[in-house]
Protein backbone atom coordinates (compact mmCIF):
# COMPACT_ATOMS: atom_id res chain seq x y z
CA UNK A 1 0.00 0.00 0.00
CA UNK A 2 1.22 3.68 -0.97
CA UNK A 3 1.67 5.74 1.79
CA UNK A 4 -1.51 8.00 0.77
CA UNK A 5 -3.81 4.99 1.08
CA UNK A 6 -1.90 3.98 4.53
CA UNK A 7 -2.76 7.77 6.16
CA UNK A 8 -6.65 7.66 4.56
CA UNK A 9 -6.96 4.21 6.06
CA UNK A 10 -5.32 6.04 9.09
CA UNK A 11 -7.53 8.53 9.16
CA UNK A 12 -10.98 5.97 9.00
CA UNK A 13 -10.24 4.26 11.97
CA UNK A 14 -9.34 7.52 14.03
CA UNK A 15 -12.83 8.60 12.50
CA UNK A 16 -14.82 5.68 13.21
CA UNK A 17 -15.11 5.93 16.88
CA UNK A 18 -16.55 9.90 16.15
CA UNK A 19 -16.26 12.28 18.44
CA UNK A 20 -13.21 14.62 19.15
CA UNK A 21 -9.70 12.67 18.43
CA UNK A 22 -7.96 12.31 21.69
CA UNK A 23 -5.05 11.08 23.06
CA UNK A 24 -6.27 7.32 23.78
CA UNK A 25 -7.51 6.79 20.44
CA UNK A 26 -4.50 7.72 18.83
CA UNK A 27 -2.61 4.73 21.25
CA UNK A 28 -5.90 2.53 20.81
CA UNK A 29 -5.58 2.96 16.70
CA UNK A 30 -1.93 2.29 16.39
CA UNK A 31 -2.31 -1.13 18.60
CA UNK A 32 -5.03 -2.03 16.01
CA UNK A 33 -3.09 -1.00 12.90
CA UNK A 34 0.24 -2.57 13.92
CA UNK A 35 -1.42 -5.83 15.95
CA UNK A 36 1.06 -4.84 18.81
CA UNK A 37 0.31 -5.80 22.40
CA UNK A 38 -0.24 -1.98 23.59
CA UNK A 39 1.06 1.67 23.36
CA UNK A 40 2.13 4.82 24.66
CA UNK A 41 3.22 8.31 23.67
CA UNK A 42 5.67 10.08 25.67
CA UNK A 43 6.57 13.55 25.26
CA UNK A 44 10.41 14.78 25.21
CA UNK A 45 11.87 18.05 24.78
CA UNK A 46 15.31 17.88 23.84
CA UNK A 47 16.71 15.14 26.46
CA UNK A 48 14.69 15.33 29.33
CA UNK A 49 11.45 13.09 29.27
CA UNK A 50 8.38 15.53 29.94
CA UNK A 51 6.14 12.33 30.77
CA UNK A 52 3.37 9.69 29.02
CA UNK A 53 0.32 11.67 27.45
CA UNK A 54 -1.29 8.07 27.11
CA UNK A 55 -1.03 4.10 27.10
CA UNK A 56 -3.29 1.98 26.22
CA UNK A 57 -2.62 -0.65 29.08
CA UNK A 58 -0.72 -1.17 32.60
CA UNK A 59 2.32 -2.61 31.16
CA UNK A 60 2.65 0.39 28.20
CA UNK A 61 1.94 2.63 30.95
CA UNK A 62 5.58 0.93 33.11
CA UNK A 63 7.64 1.37 29.79
CA UNK A 64 6.82 4.56 29.58
CA UNK A 65 7.27 5.62 33.93
CA UNK A 66 10.83 3.57 33.53
CA UNK A 67 11.88 5.59 30.62
CA UNK A 68 11.16 8.37 32.88
CA UNK A 69 12.61 7.30 35.76
CA UNK A 70 15.13 6.04 34.11
CA UNK A 71 16.33 8.18 30.99
CA UNK A 72 16.48 5.08 29.00
CA UNK A 73 14.76 2.67 26.47
CA UNK A 74 13.21 2.59 22.93
CA UNK A 75 11.49 6.36 23.07
CA UNK A 76 14.49 7.65 24.73
CA UNK A 77 16.16 6.75 21.97
CA UNK A 78 14.44 7.19 18.93
CA UNK A 79 13.56 10.46 19.82
CA UNK A 80 17.29 10.86 20.62
CA UNK A 81 18.51 9.27 17.74
CA UNK A 82 15.79 10.76 15.29
CA UNK A 83 14.61 7.49 13.80
CA UNK A 84 12.51 4.35 14.76
CA UNK A 85 14.17 1.67 17.31
CA UNK A 86 13.13 -2.25 17.27
CA UNK A 87 14.24 -4.73 19.51
CA UNK A 88 12.23 -7.46 18.71
CA UNK A 89 13.52 -10.24 21.44
CA UNK A 90 14.11 -7.86 24.80
CA UNK A 91 14.66 -11.22 26.83
CA UNK A 92 17.37 -11.96 24.43
CA UNK A 93 18.43 -8.83 22.75
CA UNK A 94 21.18 -8.73 20.08
CA UNK A 95 23.10 -6.35 21.89
CA UNK A 96 23.24 -5.10 25.18
CA UNK A 97 21.37 -1.85 25.81
CA UNK A 98 18.97 -0.01 28.67
CA UNK A 99 20.98 -2.37 31.27
CA UNK A 100 18.15 -1.06 33.77
CA UNK A 101 14.65 -0.74 31.76
CA UNK A 102 14.87 -3.81 29.83
CA UNK A 103 14.58 -6.38 33.59
CA UNK A 104 11.45 -5.05 34.59
CA UNK A 105 10.42 -4.18 31.02
CA UNK A 106 10.66 -8.23 30.92
CA UNK A 107 9.40 -8.62 34.15
CA UNK A 108 6.43 -6.79 33.17
CA UNK A 109 5.32 -9.27 30.08
CA UNK A 110 7.47 -6.85 27.50
CA UNK A 111 9.37 -9.27 25.30
CA UNK A 112 9.67 -6.94 22.09
CA UNK A 113 9.51 -3.11 22.17
CA UNK A 114 9.47 -0.18 19.20
CA UNK A 115 10.21 3.50 19.44
CA UNK A 116 8.88 5.86 16.76
CA UNK A 117 9.88 9.38 16.78
CA UNK A 118 6.90 11.98 17.09
CA UNK A 119 7.95 14.34 14.55
CA UNK A 120 6.64 17.45 12.60
CA UNK A 121 8.94 18.74 10.20
CA UNK A 122 12.18 19.90 12.41
CA UNK A 123 10.33 19.65 15.39
CA UNK A 124 10.95 16.78 18.11
CA UNK A 125 8.14 16.27 19.90
CA UNK A 126 8.87 12.45 21.72
CA UNK A 127 8.45 9.40 20.88
CA UNK A 128 5.19 6.29 20.07
CA UNK A 129 6.16 3.11 21.97
CA UNK A 130 4.73 -0.06 21.20
CA UNK A 131 5.17 -3.33 22.64
CA UNK A 132 4.49 -6.51 21.97
CA UNK A 133 3.97 -9.69 24.91
CA UNK A 134 5.72 -11.89 22.50
CA UNK A 135 9.05 -11.58 20.77
CA UNK A 136 8.53 -10.76 17.44
CA UNK A 137 9.33 -8.02 14.32
CA UNK A 138 7.45 -5.70 12.98
CA UNK A 139 6.44 -6.82 9.00
CA UNK A 140 7.12 -3.82 6.68
CA UNK A 141 3.61 -3.28 6.91
CA UNK A 142 3.15 -2.65 10.14
CA UNK A 143 6.08 -0.36 10.54
CA UNK A 144 5.23 2.07 7.52
CA UNK A 145 1.70 2.21 9.69
CA UNK A 146 3.68 2.68 12.45
CA UNK A 147 5.92 5.67 11.24
CA UNK A 148 2.87 7.27 9.38
CA UNK A 149 0.57 7.09 13.18
CA UNK A 150 3.65 8.93 14.63
CA UNK A 151 3.50 11.28 12.06
CA UNK A 152 -0.26 11.94 12.57
CA UNK A 153 0.27 11.74 16.31
CA UNK A 154 2.78 14.67 16.01
CA UNK A 155 0.54 16.52 13.85
CA UNK A 156 -2.60 15.81 16.42
CA UNK A 157 -0.26 17.02 19.54
CA UNK A 158 0.42 20.40 18.09
CA UNK A 159 -3.42 20.59 17.15
CA UNK A 160 -4.57 20.19 20.47
CA UNK A 161 -1.97 22.67 21.91
CA UNK A 162 -2.52 25.44 19.26
CA UNK A 163 -5.89 25.65 21.06
CA UNK A 164 -4.58 25.85 24.67
CA UNK A 165 -4.33 29.60 26.38
CA UNK A 166 -0.70 30.82 26.41
CA UNK A 167 0.93 29.28 29.14
CA UNK A 168 -0.88 26.44 29.65
CA UNK A 169 -1.25 23.07 28.69
CA UNK A 170 -3.80 21.72 26.43
CA UNK A 171 -6.42 20.07 28.64
CA UNK A 172 -6.88 17.04 25.86
CA UNK A 173 -3.28 16.73 26.24
CA UNK A 174 -3.28 16.60 30.25
CA UNK A 175 -6.45 14.23 29.76
CA UNK A 176 -4.83 10.95 30.33
CA UNK A 177 -1.35 12.28 30.35
CA UNK A 178 1.16 11.60 33.37
CA UNK A 179 3.59 14.47 33.80
CA UNK A 180 4.67 13.55 37.32
CA UNK A 181 3.71 16.44 39.16
CA UNK A 182 4.25 14.95 42.45
CA UNK A 183 7.99 14.34 41.65
CA UNK A 184 8.33 18.17 41.42
CA UNK A 185 6.42 18.22 44.51
CA UNK A 186 8.99 15.66 45.93
CA UNK A 187 12.06 17.39 44.24
CA UNK A 188 11.16 20.95 45.92
CA UNK A 189 10.49 19.54 49.28
CA UNK A 190 14.11 17.26 48.96
CA UNK A 191 15.64 20.81 47.98
CA UNK A 192 14.22 22.94 51.10
CA UNK A 193 15.56 19.26 53.57
CA UNK A 194 18.72 19.38 52.12
CA UNK A 195 19.41 23.05 51.67
CA UNK A 196 20.52 22.10 47.57
CA UNK A 197 18.90 23.33 44.20
CA UNK A 198 15.11 20.98 43.06
CA UNK A 199 17.88 20.10 40.21
CA UNK A 200 20.22 18.38 42.45
CA UNK A 201 17.03 17.33 44.78
CA UNK A 202 15.70 15.76 41.83
CA UNK A 203 18.78 13.38 41.18
CA UNK A 204 18.89 12.49 44.62
CA UNK A 205 15.12 11.37 44.33
CA UNK A 206 15.97 9.41 41.11
CA UNK A 207 19.81 7.81 42.90
CA UNK A 208 17.44 6.83 46.14
CA UNK A 209 14.24 5.04 43.98
CA UNK A 210 16.91 3.30 41.51
CA UNK A 211 19.27 2.00 44.67
CA UNK A 212 16.11 0.89 46.01
CA UNK A 213 14.63 -0.66 43.04
CA UNK A 214 11.66 1.53 43.56
CA UNK A 215 9.61 3.31 41.40
CA UNK A 216 10.32 7.04 41.51
CA UNK A 217 6.58 8.26 41.55
CA UNK A 218 5.99 6.28 44.53
CA UNK A 219 9.35 7.36 46.64
CA UNK A 220 8.03 10.95 45.62
CA UNK A 221 4.55 10.26 47.41
CA UNK A 222 6.23 9.24 50.06
CA UNK A 223 8.13 12.42 50.64
CA UNK A 224 4.96 14.08 49.63
CA UNK A 225 3.31 12.16 52.39
CA UNK A 226 6.14 13.10 54.89
CA UNK A 227 6.49 9.01 55.27
CA UNK A 228 10.11 9.84 54.23
CA UNK A 229 12.60 12.31 54.63
CA UNK A 230 16.38 12.86 53.40
CA UNK A 231 17.73 15.15 55.66
CA UNK A 232 18.36 13.64 59.25
CA UNK A 233 15.38 14.76 61.07
CA UNK A 234 13.83 11.92 60.19
CA UNK A 235 15.97 10.06 62.94
CA UNK A 236 16.21 7.16 60.69
CA UNK A 237 19.51 6.52 58.82
CA UNK A 238 19.49 8.99 56.00
CA UNK A 239 18.10 7.35 53.61
CA UNK A 240 19.77 9.01 50.57
CA UNK A 241 22.91 6.85 48.83
CA UNK B 1 22.41 28.76 -22.21
CA UNK B 2 19.58 27.11 -24.31
CA UNK B 3 16.36 27.54 -22.49
CA UNK B 4 15.81 23.78 -21.77
CA UNK B 5 19.31 23.74 -20.08
CA UNK B 6 17.94 27.13 -18.24
CA UNK B 7 14.66 26.11 -17.02
CA UNK B 8 16.54 22.76 -15.47
CA UNK B 9 19.39 24.87 -14.04
CA UNK B 10 16.87 27.24 -12.17
CA UNK B 11 14.63 24.23 -10.43
CA UNK B 12 17.73 22.60 -9.35
CA UNK B 13 18.34 26.06 -7.79
CA UNK B 14 14.99 26.48 -6.40
CA UNK B 15 14.85 22.90 -4.76
CA UNK B 16 17.93 24.19 -3.32
CA UNK B 17 17.07 26.71 -1.40
CA UNK B 18 14.72 24.82 0.30
CA UNK B 19 16.68 23.05 2.16
CA UNK B 20 18.33 24.35 4.98
CA UNK B 21 18.67 28.00 5.95
CA UNK B 22 15.63 28.49 3.84
CA UNK B 23 14.88 31.82 3.62
CA UNK B 24 11.53 33.51 1.78
CA UNK B 25 13.14 36.73 0.43
CA UNK B 26 16.24 35.07 -0.88
CA UNK B 27 14.12 32.47 -2.94
CA UNK B 28 11.94 34.83 -4.54
CA UNK B 29 14.51 36.99 -5.05
CA UNK B 30 16.14 33.85 -7.24
CA UNK B 31 12.78 33.50 -8.92
CA UNK B 32 12.38 36.71 -9.79
CA UNK B 33 16.15 37.18 -11.55
CA UNK B 34 15.58 33.58 -13.06
CA UNK B 35 11.63 35.11 -14.68
CA UNK B 36 14.16 37.84 -16.82
CA UNK B 37 16.71 35.16 -17.96
CA UNK B 38 14.21 32.66 -18.83
CA UNK B 39 10.81 34.07 -19.95
CA UNK B 40 10.58 36.87 -22.35
CA UNK B 41 9.88 39.07 -19.57
CA UNK B 42 11.86 42.49 -18.79
CA UNK B 43 10.98 43.10 -15.20
CA UNK B 44 9.50 40.47 -12.71
CA UNK B 45 8.61 40.93 -9.12
CA UNK B 46 6.59 38.84 -6.71
CA UNK B 47 4.22 40.01 -4.25
CA UNK B 48 3.14 38.52 -1.06
CA UNK B 49 0.20 38.59 1.73
CA UNK B 50 0.93 40.10 4.91
CA UNK B 51 -1.04 38.45 7.59
CA UNK B 52 -3.44 41.72 7.56
CA UNK B 53 -4.27 40.55 3.79
CA UNK B 54 -2.49 43.27 2.35
CA UNK B 55 0.37 42.99 -0.70
CA UNK B 56 3.66 43.75 -0.26
CA UNK B 57 6.73 43.84 -2.39
CA UNK B 58 9.17 40.76 -1.66
CA UNK B 59 11.56 40.42 -4.12
CA UNK B 60 12.19 42.69 -7.79
CA UNK B 61 14.72 41.44 -10.58
CA UNK B 62 14.91 45.48 -10.61
CA UNK B 63 15.70 48.06 -7.75
CA UNK B 64 14.92 50.82 -9.80
CA UNK B 65 13.20 53.16 -7.66
CA UNK B 66 10.22 53.68 -10.39
CA UNK B 67 9.89 49.60 -10.83
CA UNK B 68 9.40 49.45 -6.91
CA UNK B 69 6.66 52.19 -7.04
CA UNK B 70 4.86 50.07 -9.22
CA UNK B 71 4.84 47.35 -6.78
CA UNK B 72 3.83 49.64 -3.99
CA UNK B 73 0.71 51.07 -5.80
CA UNK B 74 -0.37 47.57 -6.46
CA UNK B 75 -1.24 47.40 -2.90
CA UNK B 76 -4.00 49.62 -3.63
CA UNK B 77 -5.09 48.61 -7.76
CA UNK B 78 -3.30 46.43 -10.32
CA UNK B 79 -2.60 43.41 -12.15
CA UNK B 80 -1.22 41.68 -8.83
CA UNK B 81 -4.13 42.44 -6.54
CA UNK B 82 -6.74 41.50 -8.87
CA UNK B 83 -4.65 37.91 -9.50
CA UNK B 84 -4.22 37.82 -5.29
CA UNK B 85 -7.99 38.66 -5.00
CA UNK B 86 -9.30 36.14 -7.84
CA UNK B 87 -6.72 33.45 -7.99
CA UNK B 88 -6.93 33.94 -11.58
CA UNK B 89 -4.40 34.26 -14.21
CA UNK B 90 -3.89 37.86 -15.75
CA UNK B 91 -1.72 37.88 -18.67
CA UNK B 92 -0.98 39.62 -21.86
CA UNK B 93 -2.59 42.98 -20.59
CA UNK B 94 -1.45 46.20 -22.66
CA UNK B 95 -1.17 48.77 -20.98
CA UNK B 96 -2.57 51.36 -23.26
CA UNK B 97 -5.81 49.71 -23.15
CA UNK B 98 -6.08 48.90 -19.46
CA UNK B 99 -6.50 52.32 -18.29
CA UNK B 100 -10.06 52.32 -17.18
CA UNK B 101 -9.24 48.87 -15.20
CA UNK B 102 -6.05 50.38 -13.36
CA UNK B 103 -5.65 54.39 -14.01
CA UNK B 104 -2.75 55.19 -11.27
CA UNK B 105 -1.08 51.68 -12.31
CA UNK B 106 -1.29 51.88 -16.24
CA UNK B 107 -0.52 55.58 -16.47
CA UNK B 108 2.83 54.64 -13.93
CA UNK B 109 3.95 51.74 -15.64
CA UNK B 110 4.03 53.37 -19.07
CA UNK B 111 5.99 56.38 -17.77
CA UNK B 112 7.98 53.52 -16.81
CA UNK B 113 8.67 52.14 -20.19
CA UNK B 114 6.56 49.37 -20.11
CA UNK B 115 3.69 48.41 -22.41
CA UNK B 116 2.49 44.81 -21.25
CA UNK B 117 2.24 43.26 -18.04
CA UNK B 118 1.46 39.66 -16.53
CA UNK B 119 0.43 38.53 -12.84
CA UNK B 120 -0.17 34.80 -12.03
CA UNK B 121 -1.80 34.16 -8.75
CA UNK B 122 0.99 31.90 -6.34
CA UNK B 123 -1.86 29.27 -5.16
CA UNK B 124 -2.04 26.01 -3.51
CA UNK B 125 -5.94 24.73 -3.57
CA UNK B 126 -7.35 27.09 -2.02
CA UNK B 127 -5.26 29.53 -0.81
CA UNK B 128 -3.96 32.44 -2.48
CA UNK B 129 -0.85 34.16 -1.00
CA UNK B 130 0.29 36.60 -3.33
CA UNK B 131 1.38 36.92 -7.03
CA UNK B 132 4.09 36.82 -9.25
CA UNK B 133 3.89 40.15 -11.56
CA UNK B 134 6.50 40.14 -15.10
CA UNK B 135 6.84 43.58 -16.83
CA UNK B 136 7.94 43.59 -20.77
CA UNK B 137 8.68 46.94 -22.84
CA UNK B 138 6.80 45.85 -25.42
CA UNK B 139 3.14 45.28 -26.43
CA UNK B 140 3.66 41.25 -27.43
CA UNK B 141 1.91 38.64 -26.17
CA UNK B 142 3.43 35.85 -23.66
CA UNK B 143 4.03 32.40 -25.40
CA UNK B 144 1.45 29.69 -23.70
CA UNK B 145 4.75 27.84 -22.82
CA UNK B 146 5.95 30.80 -21.01
CA UNK B 147 3.01 31.59 -19.12
CA UNK B 148 2.71 28.03 -17.93
CA UNK B 149 6.95 28.05 -16.53
CA UNK B 150 5.87 31.08 -14.98
CA UNK B 151 3.18 29.54 -13.54
CA UNK B 152 5.28 26.34 -12.12
CA UNK B 153 7.52 28.58 -10.91
CA UNK B 154 4.81 30.77 -8.65
CA UNK B 155 3.85 27.43 -7.68
CA UNK B 156 7.38 25.95 -6.56
CA UNK B 157 7.93 29.14 -4.61
CA UNK B 158 3.89 28.95 -3.13
CA UNK B 159 4.37 25.05 -2.00
CA UNK B 160 8.10 26.42 -0.70
CA UNK B 161 6.51 29.19 1.23
CA UNK B 162 3.68 27.40 2.47
CA UNK B 163 5.88 24.50 3.67
CA UNK B 164 8.00 26.79 5.55
CA UNK B 165 5.19 28.65 7.40
CA UNK B 166 3.52 25.43 8.49
CA UNK B 167 7.38 24.42 10.27
CA UNK B 168 7.61 27.96 11.51
CA UNK B 169 4.26 27.31 13.39
CA UNK B 170 4.90 24.03 14.30
CA UNK B 171 7.46 25.80 16.31
CA UNK B 172 6.02 28.36 17.98
CA UNK B 173 3.03 25.79 19.15
CA UNK B 174 6.06 23.15 20.47
CA UNK B 175 7.67 25.92 22.11
CA UNK B 176 4.75 27.14 23.85
CA UNK B 177 3.95 23.54 24.91
CA UNK B 178 7.22 23.44 26.72
CA UNK B 179 6.95 26.72 28.35
CA UNK B 180 3.42 25.64 29.81
CA UNK B 181 5.31 22.20 30.52
CA UNK B 182 8.09 23.83 32.27
CA UNK B 183 6.12 26.75 34.60
CA UNK B 184 3.77 24.09 35.61
CA UNK B 185 7.03 21.94 36.65
CA UNK B 186 8.61 24.84 38.53
CA UNK B 187 5.02 25.79 40.19
CA UNK B 188 4.91 22.45 41.70
CA UNK B 189 8.82 22.62 42.69
CA UNK B 190 7.85 25.93 44.48
CA UNK B 191 4.97 24.05 46.51
CA UNK B 192 6.69 21.58 47.42
CA UNK B 193 9.02 23.82 49.00
CA UNK B 194 6.45 26.04 50.69
CA UNK B 195 5.17 23.01 51.96
CA UNK B 196 8.27 21.52 53.38
CA UNK B 197 9.47 25.17 55.26
CA UNK B 198 6.09 25.84 56.40
CA UNK B 199 4.81 22.70 56.99
CA UNK B 200 2.04 22.93 55.31
CA UNK B 201 0.28 20.36 52.80
CA UNK B 202 0.43 20.78 48.76
CA UNK B 203 -3.01 22.58 48.79
CA UNK B 204 -2.08 25.00 50.97
CA UNK B 205 1.08 25.50 50.09
CA UNK B 206 -0.49 26.11 46.64
CA UNK B 207 -3.11 28.78 48.19
CA UNK B 208 -0.02 30.40 49.90
CA UNK B 209 1.70 31.16 46.12
CA UNK B 210 -1.30 31.78 44.65
CA UNK B 211 -2.13 34.51 47.02
CA UNK B 212 1.25 35.85 47.63
CA UNK B 213 1.48 36.36 44.05
CA UNK B 214 -2.11 38.09 44.29
CA UNK B 215 -1.14 40.22 46.70
CA UNK B 216 2.05 41.02 45.30
CA UNK B 217 0.56 41.66 41.43
CA UNK B 218 2.71 38.96 40.44
CA UNK B 219 2.62 36.31 38.15
CA UNK B 220 2.23 32.74 39.55
CA UNK B 221 5.28 31.13 37.41
CA UNK B 222 7.78 33.84 38.13
CA UNK B 223 6.75 33.83 41.76
CA UNK B 224 7.39 29.84 42.04
CA UNK B 225 11.10 30.56 39.62
CA UNK B 226 11.92 33.56 42.27
CA UNK B 227 10.82 30.84 45.31
CA UNK B 228 12.80 27.66 43.39
CA UNK B 229 16.23 30.58 43.14
CA UNK B 230 15.51 31.75 46.79
CA UNK B 231 15.31 35.10 46.08
CA UNK B 232 11.88 34.99 47.30
CA UNK B 233 12.71 32.69 50.51
CA UNK B 234 9.88 30.45 51.08
CA UNK B 235 9.97 31.03 54.33
CA UNK B 236 9.25 34.95 54.33
CA UNK B 237 5.94 33.20 52.80
CA UNK B 238 2.71 33.37 54.96
CA UNK B 239 0.56 30.56 54.71
CA UNK B 240 -3.30 31.76 54.82
CA UNK B 241 -5.30 31.24 57.95
CA UNK B 242 -6.19 27.83 57.76
CA UNK B 243 -10.15 28.29 57.43
CA UNK B 244 -9.39 30.14 54.45
CA UNK B 245 -6.89 27.24 52.96
CA UNK B 246 -8.80 24.45 53.82
CA UNK B 247 -12.69 26.11 53.43
CA UNK B 248 -14.59 23.63 50.75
Amino acid sequence: MRDGSRRLAILDQLQAAGGDLDTKRLCDVTVEITGASGAGIMLMSGDTQRGSICSTDDVSALIERLQYDLGEGPCVDACRLDRPVAEPDLAAPGSIRWMAFTPPAVAAGARAVFGFPLQVGAVRLGALNLYCDEPRSLTNGQHADALLMAAIAGQAVLVMQAGAPDGQVASELEARADFQYVVHQASGMVAAQLDVSVTTALVRLRAYAFGNDRALVEVAREVVAKQLRFDTRSGEDDPAP
Amino acid sequence: MPREALLARTLVELADTLVDDFDVVELLTLLSDRCVEVLDADTAGLMLAAPQGDLRVMASSSEAMRVLELFEIQSQEGPCLDAYRTGERIVNQDLQAVNGRWPRFAAEALDAGFHSVHALPMRLRGSVIGALNLFRSDAGEMTDADVHVAQAFADVATIAILQHRAAQEAQTINEQLNRALNSRIIIEQAKGMVSERLDVDMEQAFTTLRSHARNNNLRLADLAEAVIAGTVPASSLVAPAPEEATDT
